[in-house]
């Protein structure tokens, strides 16, 4: 960085990352343990030294636009260590929440999700949408919401049926992935620029091809958790964070499975418990429920690390999903229609939340993470 | 006193095992001398049984047992001369056996043998029965007219604590201000740094505080509007002349004459009358220092807490920082000014100031040097300033560019609780360039924590100027003393009156003014306060010591003074001119008036006198030299191969301590040499080596404080002094055929006692090449 630039603190900016959980940032003495204590931190200018300093210096396009804030996967080695107590990974977490609210748009949405004041409303919408795109349809004599479901079997779809979900969760769905393309169209160039400006990449340009090579190179990584396990401090995250993502990646793809067999086949569930597609379901569930019980487990125990809204937000809604959807299960089996149905709607309900809210909560780093990891593979920065 | 000698050899701590105490005995008594021996002095009947001694008569006692630094107590025997022949650390500890074994009966039978240690410890106890029979028992000096009341220059925080301090102890203070009011800097100020726990944040000023309990005592009086002409006399009875600040009066202090003006057109010179003559013509209207203002007022010590005043740049010096040509950049001082009215304006438009740019370092060249006279006070004024512009503005922005953020002790914590303010940016780097920018500037810096370059936009630049002691500007002290008024500039203070920082704060180069706050270092007003306490407490210790007639540090406690003998003296003013404490003075006709309550008693003009006529009590020409002249110094007469002697002249404030320290470790060193303990190198006077070399020892050294820079000499110039009398020495070694090389100084410090046997030996080894003294055996 031969070139002088204009350095302009935006004070709004530290006192928001600070609410998001970096409030001890200006502690920071700039003695650099963190980037040496940190396992997978690159050696050519290592996070998260200049991150703690350009971010107590309110230095909002330098901390936002990096791709460095995501290769951090917040073990907490470097919090560990930090003699003045500033916790750096607590910082790069909140700066990362930050960007996420940064990137996806609407911001306002962003701002809601992570304001916990705003939670009630949140679920609220869910709730008013089925409602009414229910009750809406029943004007046209479609009863794809039933509130009083006929037969001996319990079926969900009777009460709310298939066609319903799919109806408000493929626009969520895709309202989603239209977010995260947006916000990621911004984000690869800014990550790119910033790499540029800070002389961390010499590439000038990114090559499609290359880029989506490193991906793949990157993803198998990734599912590995391979650098996940690096971590010192709290190693044993990597196994519950393993299970919640393959409990997620286990359901969607027995979704995806169900969806097919439904428009192709027009086979309907419930699947017989002997069918393998229902073991890879349940197991899936279980692994979700019981990650989703260890990460709160282990952040109830941390003492060193901070925990915010933003992670509390996250692991909640999946234990509980995992755990509405197993008990929808449950009660079905054992034969008790009202409180299934209840739990089936409260299940889809989290389930709407989860999809609709990604690109603004913590879960979005599912994609920023990847895709700043591909960038880095790309960029040879490791 | 008549003296009635008495011989005790120790024979424990492996004395008794190494040596022959009988033969070591016999060396006393061949002499007629009484000798006792036990197994242990130090146990209660070895003490008992000198103590029934001395209550029979004896009074003057060699004690030849341990080094004379231990059981100092034990060994007390008041109204006694007491010498402590040190036979264990410095022999049999310093000797083992097992390097230096003890003759066999067989090797006895031949006389051409003989047993280092043993001769070692003969030599000892020779010295010292020469030195008891030359020295004298000590009488104290009494200072005529004697007053405790003592004198605080400076009614700033400083001093007002040590009133107050000194005051509390029951002493009677006087406080001279030079301005109306008292309250010095700490009454000009917004806020302050923070004094007592947690030491987050700043605090109102706590100056009235102070001058409100400074007015609860009687016994504090108050001169302001006042400084001091002239302070003449010596600790216990100081005449002190007070003015208004800007008076020409005559009891004004003379100056001395500067070195071109001492000599005549020839270069040669001047005689003592011409020369004070020149003098006298040199301070017109002036009275010469030994006329006493009758109006005068008398004070026995003082208190110098004249404080210190702002750095002012030089005309283009900070240039590059823009001071000077852009009105909104300004130093700390003016900043603090300017923040004390209110809050904080640009001095151009008086538009809100509220990017505020702090520079600790003026960076030129790449330089990480701060800006002179800053220190930790100037990095705690930085972030104690940044944060009135949050104070001040809610969107306010103080940066920090510093070289060295220095925030020794609990002051972590107020750079802490500073650090965690939103608004306040702090990096290392260098400021290249303060330029204009509209009404504004930018500021450039270089290796930054953020980068290699950066700009910030700013209101205002602060430069982060130092505090320039009182004492840089004038002598203050106006001390009516033949060296001149001011604390003898030695190069290395840069203007803080300060003797030695480590090992002696407050004391000044001149006994009886203790100097407190930053007039000795920049400082904190709670480090003033504490420092205040320090220089009260010394300046208590100066009286009570004075009135004592016992010197006050660092010979604390040491009756002994120097004696002139007059009828001898030559005028040479080398004494008046070497003293490092200004301790001497002298009349019109050159002859010196030594002033004993201002002497610290190192013997450095012992040292210089080139008559021998200054000697103290317990310590003289004739004491030093009478124990080097006991020691006996074997020729080819006695054996074939006779054994060298080397003289060692040990400093004994720290090279004799080491030297002890390495007996204590065991370690060994030739057993060849004698060591005789000075009071400071500079006390050496060379009649000493001469007499050394012409009775045949074969070399002489010094071992003694590092000089230079880092001095560590207690006495400031003594190890200086030494060496430079040393090289003259060489002179007269060559007229003599004798080897310049056979005379050395050696530099140690206290902890040095591993590299002792080392300097030792390898000096040893050189005298052995060079080979024996030719004056042997004449």
């Amino acid at each position: 960085m031969t070139e002088t630039y204009m350095v302009e603190p935006d004070l709004e900016f530290i006192k928001e990352v600070g609410l998001l959980g970096a409030e001890d940032l200006k502690k920071c003495y700039q003695c650099a343990t963190c980037s040496v204590a940190c396992p997978i931190s690159p050696d050519h200018k290592p996070f998260p030294r200049k991150e703690m300093i350009a971010a107590s210096w309110g230095m909002k396009d330098q901390v936002v636009k990096n791709a460095d804030i995501w290769l951090c996967h917040n073990c907490g080695d470097c919090t560990t260590r930090c003699p003045r107590e500033a916790k750096p990974g607590d910082v790069l977490a909140a700066l990362r929440t930050y960007a996420i609210q940064e990137y996806a748009v609407p911001k306002k949405l962003g701002k809601m999700v992570n304001d916990p004041k705003k939670l009630p409303m949140l679920l609220a919408v869910p709730v008013v949408l089925f409602l009414v795109v229910g009750i809406f349809l029943k004007i046209f004599g479609i009863h794809w919401l039933n509130f009083s479901p006929s037969g001996e079997e319990i079926v969900h779809a009777k009460f709310f049926s298939t066609w319903l979900v799919d109806l408000i969760f493929i626009p969520t769905f895709f309202f989603a992935i239209g977010v995260f393309v947006l916000g990621l169209k911004r984000f690869v160039g800014d990550i790119h620029e910033e790499a540029l400006k800070s002389g961390k990449t010499d590439k000038k340009k990114i090559d499609p091809k290359g880029f989506i090579e490193a991906l793949v190179r990157v993803i198998p990584e990734i599912l590995k958790h391979k650098k996940f396990s690096q971590c010192g401090e709290n190693a044993d995250r990597a196994t519950s964070h393993m299970m919640v993502l393959y409990g997620f990646i286990g359901l969607f793809i027995v979704t995806n499975i169900f969806f097919i067999t439904l428009y192709v086949f027009g086979i309907h569930g419930p699947y017989s418990q002997l069918n393998p597609v229902k073991w890879l379901a349940n197991i899936a569930g279980v692994a979700l429920v019981i990650g989703a019980a260890l990460m709160i487990k282990d952040r109830l125990t941390a003492t060193e690390q901070t925990s915010t809204y933003k992670d509390w937000f996250l692991v909640v809604l999946a234990l509980l999903l995992g755990v509405t959807g197993m008990l929808t299960e449950m009660t079905r089996l054992g034969g008790a229609a009202g409180l299934s149905y209840t739990i089936y709607f409260i299940h889809l309900v989290f389930v709407w939340a989860l999809f609709a809210y990604v690109p603004y909560s913590k879960l979005a780093h599912l994609v920023y993470r990847t895709v700043a990891m591909a960038y880095a593979e790309y960029t040879e920065r490791s | 006193m008549d003296k009635k000698y008495g011989v005790y050899i120790c024979e424990g701590c492996g004395i008794g095992e190494s040596l022959d105490i009988a033969a070591l005995s016999g060396v006393a008594e061949e002499e007629g001398y009484s000798v006792k021996t036990h197994p242990q002095f130090c146990g209660e009947a070895g003490v008992e049984l000198i103590k029934k001694d001395v209550a029979e008569g004896t009074n003057t006692i060699v004690l030849a047992a341990c080094s004379r630094r231990v059981f100092f107590d034990t060994f007390r025997f008041e109204g006694t001369i007491t010498d402590r022949c040190n036979i264990r650390e410095g022999v049999v500890w310093s000797h083992p056996r097992s390097e230096y074994p003890k003759l066999t009966d067989e090797e006895k039978e031949d006389e051409d043998n003989f047993d280092r240690v043993q001769m070692m410890a003969e030599d000892y106890l020779r010295m010292s029965l020469a030195r008891v029979e030359k020295v004298k028992l000590p009488e104290p000096y009494a200072v005529e007219n004697f007053t405790r009341n003592i004198l605080v220059i400076g009614g700033g925080i400083t001093g007002i604590s040590a009133a107050i301090d000194a005051a509390k102890a029951g002493y009677d203070v006087t406080i001279v201000e030079k301005e109306k009011y008292i309250g010095g800097y700490a009454a000009k100020i917004r806020k302050q740094l923070p004094c007592e726990e947690p030491y987050e944040s700043l605090v109102p000023p706590i100056i009235q505080s102070k001058i409100d309990e400074l007015e609860k005592y009687s016994n504090i009086s108050i001169k302001t509007n006042s400084v001091v002409a002239r302070i003449a006399g010596e600790p216990g009875n100081f005449t002190v002349t007070f003015k208004k600040p800007g008076e020409k009066i005559e009891f004004d202090v003379p100056y001395p004459l500067p070195e071109e003006m001492k000599v005549d057109e020839n270069g040669k010179e001047l005689e003592p009358e011409a020369l004070h003559e020149k003098y006298m013509e040199y301070n017109k209207g002036r009275r010469d220092i030994l006329t006493l203002d009758p109006n005068g007022e008398h004070f026995g010590a003082v208190v110098l807490a004249a404080g210190w005043t702002p750095y002012k740049p030089k005309e283009g010096e900070f240039s590059h920082l823009g001071f000077g040509d852009i009105p909104d950049v300004v130093t700390n001082h003016q900043f603090e000014e300017i923040a004390a009215k209110g809050p904080v304006v640009r001095p151009s438009d008086g538009k809100a100031a509220k990017s505020v740019v702090f520079i600790q370092s003026p960076g030129l060249e790449k330089s990480d040097v701060d800006f002179d006279y800053a220190g930790a006070v100037t990095s705690l004024v930085a972030l104690k300033q940044a944060k009135y512009v949050r104070e001040d503005y809610e969107d306010g922005k103080s940066f920090i560019f510093y070289q060295h953020m220095r925030t020794p002790g609990l002051t972590e914590s107020f750079y802490r609780g500073i650090q965690n303010d939103p608004g306040i940016f702090m990096s290392k780097g260098s400021v290249a360039s303060v330029s204009k920018n509209g009404d504004g500037v930018f500021v450039e810096a270089e290796d930054t924590l953020l980068g290699d370059k950066i700009k910030v936009k700013a209101d205002m630049v602060v430069l982060g100027t130092g505090m320039v002691p009182a004492t840089a500007h004038e002598p203050v002290v106006n001390l009516a003393y033949r060296q001149g008024p001011a604390f003898r500039d030695v190069g290395l203070f840069k203007g803080y009156s300060d003797s030695n920082f480590i090992c002696f704060p407050y004391e000044t180069q001149r006994t009886g003014i203790y100097a407190a706050g930053p007039v000795r270092r920049s400082m904190t007003m709670e480090e003033s306060m504490e420092d205040a306490t320090g220089a009260a407490l010394k300046a208590i210790q100066c009286l009570e010591s004075t009135s004592r007639g016992v010197a006050v540090h660092p010979r604390s406690g040491d009756m002994t003074f120097p004696d002139f003998f007059f009828q001898r003296c030559t005028q040479c003013k080398r004494c008046t001119d070497e003293c490092p404490f200004g301790a001497i003075d002298d009349d019109a006709k050159g002859t010196p008036k030594p002033n004993p309550a201002r002497c610290r008693r190192c013997g450095t003009c012992m040292g210089a006198c080139p008559e021998r006529i200054i000697n103290f009590a317990d310590y003289s020409i004739d004491s030093i030299g009478s124990m080097l002249k006991s020691v006996q110094v074997p020729s080819e007469d006695d054996y074939t191969e006779p054994p060298l002697r080397i003289l060692g002249l040990v400093c004994e404030n720290d090279a004799y301590p080491a030297l002890d320290i390495t007996g204590l470790n065991g370690l060994s060193y030739s057993a060849d040499v004698r060591f005789i303990p000075v009071r400071c190198l500079g006390s050496v006077n060379v009649i000493w080596i001469k007499d050394a070399l012409s009775q045949g020892m074969d070399g002489v050294f010094l071992l003694g404080c590092k000089h230079g820079d880092d001095y560590q000499c207690h006495m400031v110039k003594g190890s200086e002094l030494a060496s430079i009398r040393m090289k003259k020495i060489g002179e007269a070694l060559t007229s003599l055929a004798l080897e310049t090389e056979r005379v050395a100084q050696f530099e140690v410090a206290i902890d040095e006692y591993d590299k002792l046997p080392t300097i030792i030996n390898e000096f040893v080894a050189s005298i052995e090449e060079i080979g024996p003294n030719p004056f042997k055996g004449f």
